[in-house]
């Protein structure tokens, strides 16, 4: 019994050392990513209650900042630290080592150049005003060669396991490496290359910004919450055998949501209606996963205290709750007609993009950069700044935006109200939004900072042991074999 | 689950599902949406936009004008979009065939701008209204936040010439000053364009029946 165990950490000590640099690569791209990002979103945040700020030039004027911002978070924040994520958590699990490494940082020059020029591309007047695929037709090739060898690395990694049983993870995991260069294939074929008519292109458009959110996004963040709740815990997912039941109902049926977006919308009704469908059948595997996620919590709640991976986990799974709930609300027509085209749509896509998913990418690095680079993380008053500012942030804005959202659709639906009087009253909103992004960039620069510190080579010695506890994990089983267990 | 392969097969039938149910049928559906000729005068609807415009669409597109305007007319009934003068009635999906891009956005920080050139609903809205709300919004919108787009026109000095026929005249706040004059340069003037030629005049008779058809359900749902 000892011996097996030593044999597995040993294996587990090999697999991160051979996942180490392509993971902190895509890990930094990440974090800058997220800083530009986020400033940008900013500088478009001020723009709407400071008319004035930055307008005199083409390159900063609103309409292109904020495009600019939603790409930078997407594609480098999110796509890059999905990236780094899933290939560990890949290698992991399937019990064997991230292979030939060095290729992988070809794919995150390749995938990081192409966003840059997607982004200058947008902002010096290339933008193509599709939504998420506002990056002009130059970059679709560097971006798609870049995600072919990440893409193609998980799966063989996958392919190549050394293990029985293939866990929920790594389902998701498989799945998203697919969906993703799918969508975004097709929907350039048929939005840049070979545009379909009219209407037609809205369709399009929802259908892959629905796809990469439900299809990409949150399959990363359960990946990430169905392997780290038992992983830390040391407990098997509570009630495992239905997870494989939600997984394909979750994406069989999120495939096909994408027309909830178009409510009201010049296309035909059953479009909206067949996503309106999809949305109230996801709420039984959205139940399920809850079930699955919140019943291994429970009774261990206590132990969100000693784990800041399990914190954020914690604040992924609400968020999906929410997000999910949201979701099916604006996909009926009574609400849809108050709050549609207001910020309670923005709040949609952004409870999916960052209260679920990057929350769940902010665990994940707490939890894989000391395995990896063998230090501790250096400041525990940054690690505390972070996660605080972001829970802040997340109900500050999460409660912000549904308010605002909701008093604008009441004030856009009664014709009396001129619209100069509108605007007046959402200069409250959007300033309130800015101080919320201000107070996530806290944790943001934050984030940066014990991350250059915990990746940074020279500082070769580690770092004294910061003083929240370490996670007792790495005597426990691994995920795998609870899972087995649970099954049995 | 064990296996790789049905892993594989169960993620790749459910996208070729969804895009085949979908996107296929959708296009099946609207794909070949023609014009509508007008038998009481001959004239086919949507009518193309002119050059110009058609140029002014892709100062609109780099712009990202998407970003705050839709360009979608909710039909009567599912909120105010006709109470609010954004057009004379819902939108069809006819109405877009003549668009090279389509931007119904989802947005509306700003008003719809479906039937932002029909003079009939906004009889204020000529060439010289854009313009101004374009170089200073607030010229012609108070309280608006829409920022300016001082960088589509140019600002010269007069230094004695005469003034250019396409200079345009600003309240005194507004002015660069004596002696200067604001003119719009190209793209201005095919932004201005394409946000003129923005409108739906024709209600098509095969829509109209369809949109009544409707209605009667729609009361019934409510």
């Amino acid at each position: 019994m000892n011996s097996t165990d030593n044999n597995a950490r040993t294996e587990q000590m090999e697999i991160d050392a051979s996942a180490k640099w392509p993971v902190l690569v895509f890990f930094g791209s990440a974090i800058l990513w997220l800083i530009a990002g986020g400033a940008l979103q900013l500088i478009a945040s001020i723009q709407l209650h400071t008319p004035s700020f930055l307008a005199g030039c083409a390159w900063t004027t609103y309409g292109r900042v904020a495009p600019a911002a939603q790409n930078a978070l997407i594609y480098g924040w999110g796509m890059n630290a999905a990236f780094a994520f899933g290939l560990w958590l890949m290698a992991r699990l399937s019990a064997t080592t991230l292979r030939h490494g060095g290729w992988l940082f070809v794919a995150a020059k390749f995938w990081n150049i192409g966003v840059t020029l997607g982004l200058l591309g947008i902002l010096g007047r290339f933008s193509t005003s599709f939504e998420l695929l506002e990056m002009p037709r130059f970059v679709t090739l560097i971006l798609l060669a870049g995600y072919a060898m990440i893409g193609v690395w998980a799966v063989t990694t996958f392919s190549i396991r050394n293990t029985e049983n293939v866990y929920a993870s790594q389902w998701y995991l498989f799945g998203a490496a697919f969906w993703f260069p799918w969508l975004y294939a097709i929907a350039q074929i048929m939005l840049l290359k070979a545009p379909v008519r009219g209407v037609l292109q809205p369709v399009v458009n929802a259908w892959y910004v629905h796809g990469l959110y439900g299809l990409w996004f949150i399959p990363v963040a359960l990946a990430a919450a169905y392997y780290f709740l038992p992983k830390i815990l040391g407990k098997p997912i509570a009630n495992y055998y239905l997870a494989a039941l939600a997984f394909w109902w979750l994406v069989g049926t999120t495939a096909f949501a994408g027309g909830s977006r178009l409510i009201g919308a010049p296309v035909p009704v059953w479009i909206s209606t067949l996503g309106a469908v999809a949305n109230f059948l996801l709420v039984v595997p959205v139940v399920v996963i809850a079930l699955n996620l919140f019943g291994t919590l429970s009774g261990r709640y206590s132990a969100l205290q000693s784990s800041i991976t399990l914190r954020f986990i914690f604040v992924s799974i609400l968020g999906f709750v929410l997000a999910s709930a949201f979701n099916l609300a604006l996909s009926m027509r009574g609400f849809a007609q108050v709050v549609q085209f207001t910020l309670m749509t923005d709040l949609r896509d952004w409870l999916i993009f960052y209260a679920c998913f990057s929350t769940a990418m902010f665990g994940a690095a707490y939890f894989i950069l000391p395995r990896l680079t063998g230090k501790e993380w250096r400041s525990t008053i940054l690690v505390k700044t972070h996660f605080f500012t972001t829970a802040l942030g997340v109900v500050l804005l999460t409660a912000g935006l549904a308010a605002a959202g909701w008093q604008q659709g009441h004030l856009l639906n009664d014709a009396t109200v001129p619209f100069g009087d509108i605007t007046k009253v959402l200069t409250f909103w959007f300033t309130f939004r800015s101080i919320g992004l201000i107070v996530l960039l806290i944790g943001h620069l934050a984030f940066l900072i014990n991350f250059v510190w915990i990746a940074c080579p020279l500082n070769s010695r580690g770092t004294p042991l910061a003083s929240f506890h370490q996670p007792p994990d790495l005597s426990l089983p691994n995920p795998a074999k609870a899972a087995t267990e649970g099954h049995a | 689950m064990k296996n790789g392969l049905a892993l594989f097969l169960g993620a790749f039938v459910i996208l070729a599902l969804s895009w085949a149910g979908l996107l296929l049928t959708a296009h099946q559906q609207l794909g070949s949406l023609s014009q509508y000729k007008d038998p009481t005068d001959d004239v086919l609807y949507p009518q193309p936009l002119s050059g110009v415009a058609d140029q002014g669409r892709l100062v609109y597109q780099d712009l990202g004008c998407v970003s705050c305007h839709t360009q979608q007319v909710r039909h009567e009934g599912f909120g105010s979009d006709i109470e609010r003068k954004w057009g004379l009635r819902g939108s069809y999906a006819r109405d877009y065939i003549r668009d090279n891009t389509v931007f119904i956005g989802q947005s509306r920080l700003g008003p719809d701008l479906r039937n932002t050139g029909s003079l009939e609903l906004h009889p204020y809205a000529d060439a010289e209204y854009f313009y101004k709300l374009l170089y200073a919004p607030h010229s012609v919108a108070p309280g608006t936040n829409m920022p300016a787009y001082t960088f589509l026109f140019d600002v010269h000095p007069l230094a004695g010439r005469q003034p250019s026929d396409k200079a345009i005249s600003l309240p005194g706040k507004y002015a660069p000053g004596a002696g200067y004059e604001v003119v719009p340069t190209l793209r201005a003037r095919a932004l201005v364009a394409y946000l003129m030629s923005l409108k739906d005049p024709f209600d098509y008779p095969t829509e109209r029946n369809l949109n009544a058809a409707a209605a009667p359900a729609k009361e019934g749902a409510h």
